[in-house]
């Protein structure tokens, strides 16, 4: 089991290392020269660009760039924006909080949901309810996230004047300590409902499947035939072996949860990553970009890990693989 | 009173637009301590008769008739007699050994969890000692308690699978198939320690399997199936002998004899009719070699031969058809 865990977290290091490296090259690959454009537009002088070249380390050989780069980031500095001119970690960090925070309370509610929907309409199969729901989730599942975010603040916010269209807070007010809390979570409804309902019917279905297939395992019926009640293999064995693609699926979603729930901050304007990113894209703000994707990959590393050893645990049959 | 009587069972599987009639009629009786073997070829509905006997079926396999444990109808037991009957009386080894208990959990474990399905005040320590007596019996070393199923191989799975059906010391243990993807030497050995647990442990034993030489060396009496239909019955020694319907003898010339002289390995030529539709005559009259004009139109009734010997054919092979 330690050996298994060295072994992921070796690998989840190798791919932090790959997109250091293919962020570096990207960078290098863009087109234009980052000191002309500091050293100014019109007739630059050279010296300005020789030392500016010196001060970035950009007259040194490619091999040691990567190098600086690294020392660099493991020093935290991740550069500045162009725009703003800011330290790139600091912009970042600005905005870390509120995407996890919707995706976090997000991901617990649809995670939740989605299983104990799912549960249900795989004991109670063909029934209305489970007809029914079957209907809507490949409804949701099929719906793009900008467009119900917008039919939801159509309805919620327009028409009905019941929440905030866009924000996390009240900015005219800027409530403070306890009411602040109130006011983000007043703020956080609609987009976490839209990416809840837009979520939801993955879960649902997995489940629904998972805990189907596993109830015609030869195993459960080996167990029915014991005379043990229904219940207790549904509570003990059923459950238990639904859970392993539930938490494969799980997993993933977790991983990509920061641009997960990138289209909803765009649509809500929520002051996350994922508007950062879009802004960034659209000013051209490499270093801001970069840093974003270095996080980005650093983060998928990290959850995927984090997910190998669960499964593991839950799954015997994987521990000894290897 | 015998310990199970199967009378006049038939089993039809509702579909959206048709009716699959799987077992259709069928008699069978099994006395304490004795050994029946259904033999047919797949699809020939004995699996499904005997996980109608176990009430194991989906909810859209139709039953009727009587399944008699002691005289107690099965099929009318309400749901707290059936799962206080089952394992306690009647336990069953599947085919799909490998499958048979749940990957995530030791096997000690699942093997405790339903020992107190029935007894849930026995000390653990006392059902533990006495599963690990049980690996004894069944040849497996008591680290198997402590496994995973994925840890163990084919035989020693389907070893387990049996010390799990003899937990309770059952009076009946159906198997299906029980040994059929198991290599030869495997079977043999894990057949001959059953025969040896049945007398220790006097269990009555339906052996269900498209092996007629598993039949012929581990049981006393033998029911052959074809299309859901009991097409002879009898004492071993007597209808894999010398049959008296051409479909018994069609399926042993099906397999190689190994004493005796070499002989032409004959299959039986064509399909298994189709299930939905009901046979006017014999089910068996399309492949038949013997069939005769009265097969198509007629259906044939169980006959009694001698003793408890029976054959549902109009045209009775004779000594001649055997020689």
């Amino acid at each position: 089991m330690k050996q298994y865990i060295w072994k992921r977290v070796l690998t989840g290091a190798l791919v932090v290392l790959f997109s250091v490296l293919f962020n570096f090259v990207l960078m290098r690959l863009a087109p234009g020269d980052p000191t002309r454009l500091l050293a100014g537009k019109e007739n630059p002088n050279p010296a300005t660009i020789l030392a500016l070249q010196e001060r970035y380390g950009l007259n040194k050989p490619i091999m040691v760039q990567f190098v600086l780069y690294i020392k660099q980031l493991l020093h935290g500095d991740f550069g500045f924006s162009y725009v703003s001119n800011r330290p790139v970690l600091t912009i970042i960090g600005e905005r870390f909080g509120a995407t996890i925070l919707l995706a976090v309370v997000g991901l617990i509610i649809e995670i939740t949901v989605g299983i104990l929907l799912g549960v249900h309409a795989a004991q109670h199969q063909g029934s209305k309810f489970d007809t029914i729901l079957n209907g809507i989730s490949y409804f949701f599942d099929s719906t793009p996230a900008f467009w119900l975010g917008l039919m939801i603040i159509l309805l919620f916010s327009s028409t009905l004047h019941l929440l905030p269209t866009s924000g996390m807070y009240n900015v005219r007010e800027n409530y403070q300590g306890f009411r602040r809390v109130l006011d983000v979570g007043y703020h956080m409804i609609l987009p976490t409902l839209t990416m809840v309902v837009l979520n939801i019917p993955y879960y649902f279905r997995i489940t629904r499947s998972s805990v189907m297939e596993t109830m015609n395992e030869d195993y459960i019926m080996t167990l029915r035939s014991t005379g043990m009640p229904e219940k207790q293999i549904f509570r003990k064995y059923v459950l238990r072996n639904a859970l392993l693609p539930i938490i494969t699926v799980v997993g993933i979603t977790m991983a990509y949860m920061i641009t997960g729930v990138a289209f909803i901050e765009i649509v809500f304007a929520w002051p996350g990553m994922g508007r950062l990113m879009l802004n960034s894209i659209t000013t051209r703000d490499y270093p801001v970009l970069s840093g974003i994707y270095l996080l980005l990959s650093i983060s998928v590393a990290v959850m995927m890990i984090v997910v190998d050893v669960v499964y593991a645990y839950a799954d015997p049959r994987i521990r000894y693989e290897d | 009173m015998s310990l199970l009587e199967v009378k006049d069972v038939s089993i039809t599987y509702q579909m959206p637009n048709k009716s699959v009639y799987a077992v259709q009629n069928v008699n069978l009786t099994l006395n304490e301590q004795e050994s029946v073997g259904i033999v047919g070829e797949s699809g020939s509905g004995k699996s499904t008769l005997a996980m109608g006997i176990l009430r194991l079926l989906p909810s859209n396999a139709k039953i009727t008739g009587e399944a008699l444990l002691h005289g107690e109808d099965i099929f009318k037991m309400s749901d707290k007699r059936l799962r206080e009957v089952r394992w306690v009386n009647m336990s069953v080894v599947f085919q799909k050994a490998m499958n048979a208990m749940s990957p995530v959990h030791k096997i000690g474990l699942q093997m405790l969890d339903i020992y107190k399905v029935h007894y849930p005040d026995t000390p653990d320590a006392e059902i533990k000692t006495k599963i690990i007596e049980l690996f004894k019996i069944v040849n497996l070393p008591p680290r198997v308690y402590d496994s995973y199923p994925h840890e163990l191989s084919g035989g020693m799975m389907q070893r387990v699978a049996i010390a799990l059906s003899l937990i309770f010391q059952p009076e009946m243990l159906i198997m299906d198939e029980a040994t059929t993807a198991l290599d030869v030497v495997t079977q043999s050995q894990i057949l001959d320690e059953i025969m040896d647990l049945e007398k220790n442990m006097n269990i009555a034993r339906i052996m269900i399997t498209h092996d007629v030489s598993v039949v012929a060396s581990t049981c006393k009496r033998v029911v052959v199936m074809y299309a859901g239909q009991m097409m002879e019955d009898g004492d071993v020694t007597d209808v894999l002998v010398k049959p008296k319907h051409p479909y018994t003898k069609g399926l042993l010339n099906s397999f190689p004899s190994f004493s005796g002289e070499k002989t032409e390995l004959r299959g039986i030529p064509g399909n298994l009719p189709d299930l939905s539709i009901l046979a006017k005559g014999c089910v068996f009259a399309d492949r038949c070699p013997y069939a005769k004009e009265k097969c198509f139109n007629e259906k044939p009734e169980l006959k009694t031969i001698a003793g408890n010997w029976h054959t549902a054919c109009h045209y009775p092979l004779g000594e001649e058809d055997n020689a």
